[in-house]
């Protein structure tokens, strides 16, 4: 663990190397990236079984004095941590593998390689953050990696605009953040994690002040992790290249606000208020994000929105104390999401669209693909047996064991719209007569369907290490008897796993007999309620909502200023130069050249100075 | 050698190339260009010589000289003689700012060479006596002297506007003299009454001698002269609503004049407010924190909504410039160390920044003979080297972590907070907008279809990517180690804050 620390320099060396030489390597620019990661991915996993056995690992030096304040910088090997050393780095060798197949043939390979090493690099340096001062640094950095890769087809209108909006709504978010960990800091005189758990279980910060700085943080982890109001760049984001949503917008950035609320959650955990945000944001735009998804056409899209919707179950589970529960599932979805959005990959590869519209009856060209799809979308609507079940499962626990009745009955209404539209999504691409024009479909190469089948296996897997059947481990591991983070495991009432199972497979059902069997026409939505169809698909105008207040308002303010700067300010500026040109003609006119003027105005002169004269003595004091 | 005489090297060492130039006829373009740029060198080598000294752990004191210059008296004899020194010296502070002169003067000298098309000559000897009048300001240890080199700025700017601009560089030069001149004119009052009343101009002595509650002047006189501190050098910084000047300045001058403008000439507005004002004045700039806090928030929201609706690249970056002095005042308001440092190191990096994208501009601008937003656009495909630095500058002026604009942004915020928490809240709203209006005019000019053809080798090339590099190479240094900046500046500080009172 003492050599923890490499694992995000193995990225940030490719993307140096990558952009000096990156050029002339062309193609070969992939297995840099490709070694690079690998390098992080080993270490990783050392560190993770390390840390089975031995106590977390701290390590911190001097980064900037200010007067007597010392701001630190190192890192830490703690569960947490550790495990999402593993997922980042895994994910992210598995996408940069993806890749060398996915982006075969672009003009800007090497770039692109680049800028997945930079985000590798600043993710992985975000997880192992020791204080929250590194932790916003990293935060940040991980919002350029991801801008620069979702801008990555520059020039498209549509790219630089997603980019954009990525990159200011987030930041509207880490100001949240910025501030609340300021004020914390004046509160705690720290930035370190162990000195402000320390400080607050202490009770020396005020319960006001614990709130406030709570909810500032999690608007930061609001804008990161797309949660309700600030949801809106995310499926924007889907406008770069499908490796980099695997990577980024579904299974290690998005998931950093979660990551974030449950690295500081004893913060949280000391403040009901708190929590409560946290809990009902998360549960709100769970179902919020689950009912835009039913509806949407692009493929990417409804795996974006399925993406905020399970990023708020995350959140769900943190704010209902089930701090367990949101890590689990944010590892569970980060393998079958990351896998979704790699088959989603793979399909547009091969049909060149990403309109469902266009396509169906790929299942018997897509050989490998289609399977795996499959297995990603059962482990998402959460069919028994299968990663999601496990996660989704602790989530409901949670949300009702934490008294939140409503927020359970929300969430399983979620997992209900997640099984439809995800199998909506499934027999729409898969199954039927083929409703495009394309000719030639193939499978794609096994550059890109290994790392598929490898997520495949974990999708399938990966619930297994917390289980209410063959023990706990993955919460006994997380909490290791730390109070502040709760229980190991929920044990909800037998009855929620047999709701949510029969929740999920009538949603599965309900989809087949839409759009599998077509035994109930597809329009009957749309047809039946026309309005509410024509809201959902718009997504309830949200964009257009901040259209007309927020950028309205911001350039209202601007011209406003602009009129204040040219009239006002210069006006005033004019003024004193007109008071000084009339001085001047003034002045002017008194040049007559008549002499007995002159003298006149001599001699007052000299009578005055006379009188000076006399009245202080000679002396000017 | 004797380390006293090295800060008069330092100081007069262009006025070597000045004499060299002289000599050379004009048509020798490419000499005249190479000593313009050499010239340049002695300043850079002995300031990072002296760097190097403090770095090893010896005293900056070693190279305070003072040699008795002008001597009189009033009319009535009995009255001791009022003397004025010929005084220079370095303190952490003054250093760091030594060192940024003179490397971002270097970079505008290799710049010049680039941008400027005629007249050369005259240019370069010009430009040779601006920088020892800035390395003069940051090292002169009196008033008068100060002065004195403060003025030797003024008048080869004017012409390096007024000649060297571009349409508009008359005006843009006499709008440059008329508010210069008249802060100046503000500032030699002041510097006329606090030696008319004290018989020194000597900053140390009178930094003493204001802290000293029997001294000379009453609190209200204080006052009064604090205030019209704040005037002269808030028309420098420049402080709303004395900004109209630099706009035009911003757009006219020629961009290896901006460099050196925006890069060093308005930081001396914030190194004034800070060495005279906080250091002479502190119980002064006490009483007027909050006001200066507000005017630091003002600056920062007008100079962003305003960035965030320009057509014009440069007037972007000229409201920029408005904005990110704005944390200065902020830093400065705040009166703890974090502020205070916050507020030096957004001048450092604000310098090396802005130098940094005008240098861009100005490339830009050769090759496309526009810097409008509208007319340009999808420049990454044409000139993919010059918009990767020009994305990475705009990230490093819009604060991101890891680079120099961060470190001043967040300890500026830092210490704001903890005294005026509601007023640095306002604040951050500049935070949101900045990265707005930066991101809007960059990914303007980068992304988007190519609205013209490029022959290929438009990008940067050659000589063009020293100056870049380097400014880029100390941008990141500051952002990831920031105390290569923040260990000298401890001592001053500590001064500053003894000042105020702890």
């Amino acid at each position: 663990m003492e050599n923890a620390w490499l694992i995000p320099l193995f990225p940030l060396l490719s993307f140096l190397l990558l952009l000096l030489i990156g050029k002339r390597m062309k193609e070969a620019s992939a297995y840099v990236g490709i070694l690079m990661t690998l390098a992080s991915l080993v270490f990783s996993i050392l560190v993770l079984f390390e840390r089975f056995q031995e106590p977390s690992y701290l390590v911190k030096f001097n980064w900037l004095t200010i007067g007597d304040m010392h701001l630190t910088a190192g890192f830490e090997v703690n569960q947490l941590n550790a495990l999402m050393l593993f997922i980042v780095s895994l994910v992210s060798f598995l996408v940069h593998t993806y890749s060398k197949g996915y982006m075969h043939g672009d003009e800007r390979f090497h770039i692109f390689y680049a800028y997945l090493g930079l985000f590798t690099f600043a993710m992985l340096g975000l997880v192992i953050s020791p204080n929250i001062l590194q932790t916003y640094i990293f935060w940040e950095l991980v919002g350029v990696g991801s801008f620069l890769l979702i801008g990555f087809y520059y020039y498209k209108e549509e790219a630089k605009a997603a980019a954009k909006k990525a990159f200011i709504m987030t930041r509207i978010g880490d100001v949240g953040l910025l501030i609340g960990m300021i004020l914390l800091f004046w509160q705690t005189k720290s930035f370190e994690y162990s000195e402000i758990f320390k400080a607050v279980e202490a009770g020396s910060v005020s319960n006001t002040m614990i709130t406030l700085t709570a909810i500032l943080i999690f608007i930061g982890a609001i804008g990161k992790s797309g949660q309700f109001p600030l949801h809106t760049w995310l499926p924007d984001a889907m406008e770069g290249p499908t490796p980099v949503s695997a990577l980024i917008h579904a299974a290690t950035m998005v998931a950093a606000g979660v990551y974030l609320v449950a690295a500081l959650f004893p913060v949280f955990s000391a403040s009901k208020t708190a929590l409560l945000t946290v809990a009902v944001i998360g549960g709100f735009t769970a179902i919020f994000a689950a009912s835009i998804g039913i509806v949407q056409t692009d493929i990417k899209r409804v795996l974006a929105y399925s993406t905020v919707s399970q990023l708020g179950y995350m959140m769900l589970a943190l704010g209902s104390a089930g701090y367990v529960a949101g890590v689990f599932h944010l590892m569970t979805h980060a393998f079958f999401k990351a896998l979704l959005f790699l088959a989603a990959g793979s399909v547009i590869h091969a049909v060149h669209t990403q309109n469902i519209e266009e396509m169906g009856g790929l299942w018997k060209k897509l050989k490998w693909t289609a399977p795996l799809f499959l297995i990603g979308t059962l482990a998402i609507s959460g069919v028994p047996g299968l990663s999601g079940f496990f996660s989704k499962d602790e989530i409901l626990a949670a949300a009702w064991e934490g008294g939140h009745p409503v927020l359970f009955i929300l969430a399983l209404i979620a997992a209900f719209m997640t099984a439809f539209y995800m199998f909506r999504l499934f027999f729409m691409v898969f199954t039927g007569e083929n409703r495009g024009n394309q000719k030639e479909v193939h499978e794609s190469p096994s550059v890109m369907t290994l790392p598929m089948l490898v997520l495949g296996i974990l999708a399938i897997v990966g619930g297994y290490v917390n289980t209410p059947w063959f023990g706990s481990f993955l919460g006994d591991w997380l909490v290791d008897g730390n109070t502040a983070l709760g229980h190991a495991h929920i044990e909800g009432p037998a009855w929620i796993m047999f709701a949510a199972t029969i929740v999920s497979l009538a949603g599965i059902l309900l989809a087949y007999l839409i759009y599998g069997k077509r035994s109930i026409a597809p329009d009957w939505l749309s047809g039946k309620g026309g309005i509410l169809h024509t809201i959902l698909y718009n997504k309830f105008y949200i964009d257009e909502f901040y259209q007309i207040t927020i950028v309205a308002i911001t350039k209202g303010i601007s011209y406003f200023l602009r009129f204040i700067d040219v009239f006002i300010v210069e006006g005033l500026v004019k003024a004193v130069t007109g008071m000084v040109q009339g001085l001047g003609n003034i002045g002017s006119k008194l040049q007559s050249g008549q002499v007995q003027t002159y003298g006149a105005v001599a001699f007052l002169g000299l009578a005055v100075l006379v009188v000076i004269y006399a009245l202080t003595g000679g002396y000017l004091r | 050698m004797n380390l006293q005489s090295i800060l008069s090297i330092l100081v007069f060492s262009p006025l070597l190339g000045i004499i060299v130039l002289a000599l050379l006829p004009k048509t020798q373009e490419k000499a005249v260009k190479a000593i313009g740029i050499l010239a340049t060198l002695p300043a850079l080598i002995l300031s990072l010589a002296v760097y190097a000294h403090f770095l090893a752990g010896k005293n900056l004191s070693d190279f305070s000289i003072s040699v008795p210059w002008i001597k009189f008296r009033g009319i009535n004899a009995q009255e001791p003689f009022f003397t004025v020194s010929y005084e220079l010296a370095v303190s952490g502070f003054q250093l760091v700012l030594v060192v940024l002169t003179a490397i971002v003067s270097t970079l505008a000298a290799i710049g010049a060479a680039k941008f400027i098309k005629k007249e050369w000559k005259g240019y370069y000897m010009l430009f040779l006596l601006l920088l020892t009048g800035m390395l003069g300001v940051f090292t002169a240890e009196n008033l008068i002297l100060f002065f004195i080199f403060f003025e030797i700025t003024l008048i080869p700017t004017f012409f390096l506007i007024g000649k060297w601009g571009y349409f508009e560089k008359e005006k843009a030069a006499y709008s440059f003299l008329l508010y210069n001149g008249l802060g100046s004119a503000v500032l030699l009052i002041v510097i006329m009454i606090l030696f008319a009343k004290t018989g020194t101009s000597n900053i140390e002595i009178l930094r003493q001698m204001m802290a000293d509650p029997s001294g000379p002047l009453k609190d209200g006189f204080k006052l009064g002269l604090f205030i019209a501190l704040l005037i002269a050098f808030g028309v420098k910084l420049p402080i709303f609503p004395l900004h109209t000047w630099m706009l035009r300045v911003h757009v006219q001058a020629p961009p290896s004049v901006v460099m050196i403008h925006s890069g060093i000439l308005l930081k001396i507005g914030a190194y004034g407010l800070i060495r005279f004002g906080m250091g002479i004045f502190p119980k002064q700039f006490e009483s007027l924190a909050t006001l200066i806090a507000i005017l630091g928030v003002i600056n920062l929201l007008y100079g962003a909504f305003l960035a965030f609706i320009q057509t014009d690249f440069k007037m972007v970056l000229a409201y920029s410039s408005i904005s990110h002095m704005g944390i200065v005042l902020i830093g400065l308001a705040a009166m703890n160390e974090a502020g205070i440092q916050g507020a030096i190191f957004q001048v450092v990096s604000h310098g090396l920044i802005s130098a940094l994208l005008f240098f861009l501009v100005g490339v830009i601008y050769e090759r496309t003979e526009t810097s409008f937003i509208d007319k340009l656009g999808g420049l990454a495909k044409g000139m993919p080297l010059a918009a990767g630095f020009l994305l990475a500058a705009a990230m490093a002026s819009l604060g991101l972590p890891g680079m120099s604009g961060f470190v001043s942004e967040f300890m500026a915020f830092l210490g704001l907070f903890k005294v005026e928490p509601w007023i640095a809240a306002v604040g951050t709203i500049g935070i949101i907008m900045t990265a707005a209006y930066l991101l809007r005019a960059v990914l303007g000019m980068t992304y988007g279809k190519a609205r013209r053809e490029f022959d290929g080798g438009l990008d940067l090339k050659g000589a063009e990517l020293v100056p870049v590099f380097v400014l880029m190479l100390l941008i990141v240094l500051i952002g990831v180690y920031p105390s290569v900046l923040s260990s000298p500046l401890q001592a001053t500080l500590e001064t500053i804050l003894l000042g105020l009172g702890g």
